[in-house]
């Protein structure tokens, strides 16, 4: 697993953990059903605290991407492929927002904007 | 081990402590504060070294004044200028440690002296400020204490060693049921060693807070005065006046991030925030 925190970015670092994890997820280098390290052996790993980390964890929980076991750890969940997709094609629509308002902020109007996509799908088949 | 310290208080001449603060079990608490802010008073209150005039102290839900030599055993410490007579060397100081801790793990304490290059045979006066260091966290550290008392335990290390020693401290806690209260004031330190932070200031808790809602969510506005006019006061905490620009520490960067693009923001250490609480104005 590849985890670097940057400790002078203004993401919190508790998000950087979870992104992090979920990229891990993502690419396969986290497979379901793998143990992740405990709270306090990362922690004591990133040089974080403790409660950090275990924010992001039960972030990452609260998302369905790991399941806690007491008194076994948190694993990797089956759930993934479908949150991976669901994740994705937030990010998307995030990304597809944007463009729109970049559009609009210098004065495309609807019809040029889907003139442009169109093109653009085309463009890519 | 959890440690309750609620509401003690001492009065000395010029001084009053009034303090209270919760260490739960597994977690890792930093206390900061300038010189004379009443941490070490608070730390010798908790080991029963000077007796408060109102409030209690509570080890696992049992006021410590009760607790039996053996319970005693389950606190560490590392208080600064005390220790043990400058004539023993370490392999004397062994002894004493076996008589006095049933459960001192010797074998293991000489392997960290060896890796810390603490020699054994020397007198503990020849050793330099740092050596002297390393031996008294490295002992606080080898009888499986449950609370750790560590009253500025890194002063006069370098940056090595007190990097390899704060390593030491969080593999200590990866067994659970430790808890931990630290003070330093070197508090790059306790930034990513400690769960929460107290600020200690004239006696008094200022403020309490986890350490990464400090580390995210704290920040500092560098307004212009006219910036700082038509600013939303409500998130400032204080405020300090520059020659140029008025110094805002906020508890929701993220907000005025948002809503003042143009106002320089700044992440914070917690020296940034001990200074702005303790020198800043409020808003």
């Amino acid at each position: 697993m590849n985890i670097v925190i940057n400790n002078f970015s203004f993401q919190p670092i508790y998000e950087q953990i979870v992104i992090q994890i979920k990229e891990n997820i993502m690419n396969g280098t986290l497979k379901e059903d793998t143990l992740l390290p405990s709270v306090r052996t990362l922690a004591k790993d990133l040089r974080v605290s403790m409660l950090t980390v275990k924010k992001a964890y039960d972030e990452l929980e609260a998302a369905g991407f790991i399941i806690t076991v007491h008194g076994k750890g948190s694993f990797v969940t089956n759930a993934n492929q479908e949150l991976i997709l669901e994740e994705k094609k937030k990010e998307v629509e995030q990304l597809l927002e944007q463009a729109v308002r970049k559009g609009r902020s210098c004065g495309m109007d609807r019809q040029e904007l889907q003139e442009l996509y169109q093109l653009i799908l085309e463009d890519l088949t | 081990m959890n440690l309750d310290v609620n509401h003690i208080k001492k009065q000395y001449r010029e001084f009053q402590l009034d303090c209270s603060i919760q260490i739960p079990e597994g977690r890792i608490i930093g206390f900061v504060g300038p010189n004379g802010a009443g941490k070490s008073t608070t730390m010798k209150a908790i080991l029963g070294l000077c007796s408060p005039d109102e409030g209690q102290i509570l080890a696992d839900g049992r006021v410590i004044e009760e607790w039996s030599k053996k319970e005693r055993e389950k606190i560490g410490v590392v208080l600064a200028d005390s220790g043990f007579s400058g004539y023993y060397t370490v392999s004397d100081v062994c002894r004493i440690m076996k008589k006095f801790y049933s459960s001192f793990h010797e074998e293991e304490f000489r392997k960290q002296c060896k890796h810390f290059q603490l020699p054994m045979q020397k007198q503990i006066k020849e050793f330099s400020t740092g050596m002297r260091a390393k031996l008294y966290l490295l002992l606080s550290m080898s009888y499986d204490a449950e609370l750790l008392v560590l009253d500025e335990p890194t002063a006069g290390l370098d940056v090595i060693s007190r990097n390899e020693l704060l390593d030491r401290i969080r593999d200590y806690m990866e067994p659970g049921g430790r808890s931990i209260l630290i003070s330093s004031h070197i508090s790059g330190d306790l930034e990513g060693l400690c769960d929460e932070i107290y600020l200690i200031y004239e006696g008094k808790i200022l403020l309490h807070e986890d350490t990464d809602r400090l580390l995210d969510r704290y920040g500092v506005l560098k307004a212009t005065e006219q910036q700082y006019e038509k600013l939303e006061k409500k998130y400032l905490i204080r405020k300090m006046k520059g020659t140029y620009e008025v110094d805002c520490l906020t508890d929701q960067i993220r907000y005025y991030r948002e809503n003042y693009p143009d106002i320089i923001t700044e992440k914070v250490s917690i020296d940034d925030i001990i200074m702005y609480m303790i020198r800043g104005d409020r808003v």
